[in-house]
C-alpha cells in the first residue's frame, strides 16, 4: 500500500490517544505491518489474489464523524433481520445506534461496543486478539480498527432469534473501515449471528473486518455471513474460531459482491468432541475477484469437520478457494471431509482450488474433493428440448448447482435472503417468479 | 405433417444419414427399426435439434414449417417431443418445477396465457396418475435416483402433461423388464388419437407388440431400406436385419 505510511501514521495517533496498554498493542500491530508490509503474489497464501489495486488506492481511514452521512438504511436488502428481530448497523466501522434495533436482543446476549467497556472488561479479549497479529491484515485491523462490537451469550441462554449484525460502506472517498466482532458463546449456550456487508453504490472504500468466535463447551453457533457490498469496494475479512469440547461452529461464508473479496476463515477444534460445518457459496461475474482461505485445525482427537465450498464464475471473473485440514500428532479418531466444487459459465472466467491436508494422526477418516466443469450440455439440451428457453435452463441448472449449499443453510429467512440475492446477481430474472412450484 | 426429403446428417466429420425420405401423417405411428449404429438415434437428435449433428443436406418441415431452423426448445413450443433413451438425471432441479418452466415455456412460445399453478397441480394429478408414477416421485430432483423403469415412465408422464403433437420415443424399451415395458406402452397407447403422431425408434421388435404401429422402417446405414406395415416386424424378428441389409447392398 503506498499509501500505507500514512495510515499506520493515523494508527499511531490512534495508540496515543487510547489507554497505555491498548496503546501498546496498537502500536505493536502497527509494527508488524510496518515491518512485513502488505503479501504480494510471491507469498504462497496470496499466489492468485493480487493487492496492486489496493495498494494503489489513497485509502483514508474512516472516523466516527465518517459514520454519520449516512442518513437512513434500506431494509429491504436484509429482510431476514425481519420485523422483529434484533440488528445493530454499523457504518464506516462505527456503530450507529440510532439506525439499529438492540432493544429486543435475545435475554442471555448483551451486545456491546469496544469503546464502551472497560480495561478489566475488555483485558481478557486482548489474549484473544493476541494470536493473529502474524496476518498482515489482522494486525493491520488491530492497529487501526475505530470500533468493534463484543456479543456475549450467557452460559446456558438459548437465542434462536438470529442476531444481524450490518456494516455499512459509505462514501465515494476511499475510506478504509476496520471493524472489529468478538462473539463469546457460553457454556451450553445457542446463538446464530448474521454478518452481512453492504455499501452504498459506487462506494470504493476497503473493509478490513476481523471477527473472533469463541465457543465454550457444548456451545452452538450458527455464523451467516454475506458479502454483498458494492462491486467497486473491497473487502478483506477474517474469521477466527475457536470451538472447544462439544461444541458446534456452523458457517456459512457467501459472497456475491465486492470488485476484490479475501475472505479468511480459521477453525481451531480445541477440544474432543467439537465439531465445525463450513459451507462457502460465491458467485462472481465482470471483473470480480474472490479469494476463500479456510483453515481446520484438528488439534485434538475425536474432533469432525465438513466443509462445502461451491463457486460460479461468469465473465472475466476470478476465484480461489485454498482449503487447509491440518490433523495434529496424536488427534486420532477424527473426521474431515471437504468437497469444492466450481461451475464456470463463460471462457474468461478462472478458478484456483487447492485442498491442502497435513495429516500427522494414523486414524483419522479423511476426503477431499475439487472439480471444476461447465454446464451439462446434455441436461441443457434436456431441459431445452422441453421447452423451456435457453437462458433460463442455463438459469435453472446454475441455479441447482448452488441450490445444494443454500438448502444446507439451516435458517428460513437467511435462507430465502440468499436464494433472492443470487438470483438477482446471476441474472436469473426468468426464475424470480419462484423456485418452488 | 412431417416431411423429411433426403436428410443427410454428420457428426464429427462421419456422415450418418445418407438421404432419408420419410413422411407421417396425422395420427400415424412409425416405427424405425435397425441394427446398432444404423442411425435410429441421431435421426431422433436430429429431428429434435441437439448440438453437434449437422445437418448437410435435405429439409424437415413440420407443419409446413422448415424444421431444421428451429431451436430446440421452438420445436418444442411446435409440438415435437423426445422421450430419452437415456433420461439425463439433473441434481438440484425439482421435477414438477421443470414440469412447469416447460408447459409455461410451450404455452408462452403458442401465445397462450401461463397455466396458474393450481390448474397446473390438477393437470400434474390427473396424469400421474393416468401414466401410474409414483406421486412421491414428482417433488424429487429430475430423475435423480430414479430407476430405469421409472425415468421411462417419468418421460411418458413429461409427455402427457405435454402434449405434443408428434412423439419420439427413442429407444424406450432398453433396459425395461416386461412389466416397466407394458406400463410405458400403455402410458403411451393412451395418448395416441386421430392427431398425434408417434415414431418409436426400437431395435427390437418387442416394444411393438404392446404399441403397434401403422409403417415400419428400417434403416440401414443412414437410409431407409424397407418400409412395411406392422407385420414386417415379425419377419425381421424371424430373419434378422441381415437379409436385408445385404439385399440393400446387392
Amino acid at each position: 500500500m503506498e499509501k500505507l505510511d500514512e495510515i499506520l501514521r493515523t494508527a499511531v495517533d490512534l495508540a496515543a490517544a487510547a489507554p497505555a496498554w491498548l496503546g501498546d498493542r496498537r502500536r505493536a500491530a502497527a509494527a508488524v505491518v510496518e515491518e512485513g508490509r502488505l503479501p504480494t503474489t510471491s507469498d504462497e497464501a496470496w499466489k492468485y489474489t493480487s493487492l496492486k489495486d489496493i495498494s494503489d488506492q489513497p485509502y483514508r481511514l474512516a472516523t466516527a464523524a465518517d459514520a454519520l452521512g449516512f442518513a437512513e438504511i434500506d431494509l429491504t436488502h436484509f429482510e431476514h433481520a425481519g420485523s422483529d428481530g434484533p440488528f445493530a448497523v454499523i457504518v464506516n466501522g462505527h456503530l450507529r445506534a440510532d439506525l439499529s434495533r438492540l432493544d429486543n436482543l435475545p435475554s442471555g446476549v448483551t451486545l456491546r461496543t469496544l469503546a464502551s467497556l472497560s480495561e478489566a472488561e475488555l483485558g481478557p479479549l486482548v489474549s484473544t486478539l493476541d494470536g493473529v497479529e502474524s496476518a498482515a491484515f489482522s494486525a493491520l485491523n488491530l492497529a487501526t480498527f475505530g470500533d468493534g462490537l463484543l456479543l456475549d451469550v450467557a452460559d446456558g441462554a438459548s437465542a434462536t432469534n438470529p442476531i444481524a449484525l450490518i456494516f455499512v460502506a459509505d462514501g465515494q472517498a476511499p475510506l478504509l473501515s476496520a471493524p472489529r466482532i468478538v462473539i463469546n458463546a457460553g457454556r451450553n449456550s445457542s446463538v446464530r449471528v448474521i454478518e452481512q456487508y453492504l455499501s452504498v453504490a459506487g462506494n470504493c472504500g476497503l473493509t478490513n473486518c476481523v471477527t473472533n468466535i469463541e465457543l465454550a463447551e457444548g456451545a452452538c453457533v450458527y455464523h451467516h455471513r454475506l458479502q454483498d457490498e458494492a462491486e467497486t469496494s473491497a473487502h478483506i475479512g477474517r474469521i477466527d474460531a475457536k470451538v472447544s469440547s462439544n461444541a458446534n461452529l456452523h458457517s456459512d461464508s457467501v459472497a456475491f459482491g465486492g470488485r476484490l473479496t479475501r475472505v479468511d476463515i480459521e477453525v481451531a477444534l480445541a477440544g474432543r468432541g467439537a465439531r465445525c460445518r463450513l459451507n462457502g457459496l460465491f458467485a462472481t461475474h465482470g471483473e470480480q475477484h474472490i479469494d476463500h482461505h479456510t483453515t481446520v485445525d484438528h488439534l485434538v482427537g475425536d474432533t469432525h469437520s465438513e466443509e462445502l465450498y461451491r463457486g460460479i464464475l461468469d465473465g472475466h471473473s476470478r476465484g480461489v478457494f485454498n482449503g487447509k485440514v491440518i490433523v495434529h500428532r496424536d488427534a486420532q479418531q477424527i473426521s474431515a471431509r471437504q468437497a469444492s466444487n466450481n461451475l464456470l459459465l463463460s471462457r474468461q472466467a478462472e478458478i484456483d482450488t487447492k485442498p491442502e491436508l497435513e495429516i500427522y494422526a494414523d486414524d483419522v477418516t479423511c476426503a477431499h474433493g475439487a472439480t471444476v466443469g461447465n454446464l451439462d450440455e446434455g441436461a441443457l439440451f434436456y431441459l431445452r428440448s422441453r421447452g423451456i428457453g435457453n437462458a433460463e435452463a442455463r438459469a435453472l441448472l446454475t441455479y441447482a448447482f448452488a441450490e445444494q449449499v443454500i438448502e444446507s443453510i439451516p435458517l428460513d429467512s437467511v435462507r430465502r435472503a440468499i436464494e433472492q440475492r443470487f438470483i438477482g446477481h446471476t441474472d436469473m430474472s426468468t426464475l424470480a417468479q419462484g423456485i418452488q412450484p | 405433417m412431417l416431411e423429411i426429403r433426403n436428410l443427410h446428417a454428420e457428426v464429427d466429420g462421419n456422415e450418418i444419414l445418407r438421404g432419408i425420405n420419410l413422411d407421417i401423417a396425422p395420427g400415424e405411428t412409425h416405427a424405425i427399426m435397425g441394427p446398432n449404429g444404423s442411425g435410429k438415434s441421431t435421426l431422433s437428435h436430429v429431428l429434435a435439434g441437439r448440438d453437434g449433428y449437422t445437418v448437410t443436406a435435405g429439409t424437415v418441415h413440420f407443419n409446413g414449417k422448415s424444421l431444421l431452423e428451429l431451436e430446440p426448445e421452438e420445436r418444442a413450443g411446435e409440438g415435437i417431443f423426445l422421450a430419452f433413451q437415456y433420461p439425463v438425471e439433473i441434481a438440484g432441479v425439482n421435477n414438477v418445477y421443470m414440469l412447469k418452466a416447460a408447459l409455461n415455456g410451450v404455452r408462452a412460445y403458442r401465445g397462450e396465457a401461463e397455466l396458474g399453478a393450481v390448474d397446473f397441480l390438477k393437470l400434474v394429478k390427473s396424469r400421474v396418475k393416468a401414466v401410474g408414477l409414483d406421486e412421491s416421485l414428482l417433488n424429487r430432483p429430475v430423475n435423480e435416483g430414479f430407476s430405469g423403469g421409472e425415468k421411462k415412465r417419468n418421460e411418458v408422464f413429461q409427455m402427457s402433461v405435454l402434449e405434443p403433437r408428434l412423439a419420439i420415443l427413442d429407444e424406450t424399451d432398453s433396459g425395461l423388464d416386461i412389466d416397466a415395458l407394458k406400463a410405458v406402452a400403455e402410458g403411451v397407447n393412451a395418448l395416441r388419437d386421430a392427431e398425434r403422431s408417434f415414431i418409436v425408434v426400437t431395435h427390437y421388435q418387442r416394444l411393438l407388440d404392446y404399441i403397434v404401429p401403422d409403417h415400419i422402417h428400417v434403416l440401414s446405414k443412414g437410409r431407409i431400406i424397407k418400409s412395411g406395415g406392422k407385420e414386417l416386424a415379425h419377419e425381421l424378428e424371424a430373419r434378422g436385419y441381415d437379409w436385408l441389409t445385404s439385399e440393400a447392398a446387392a
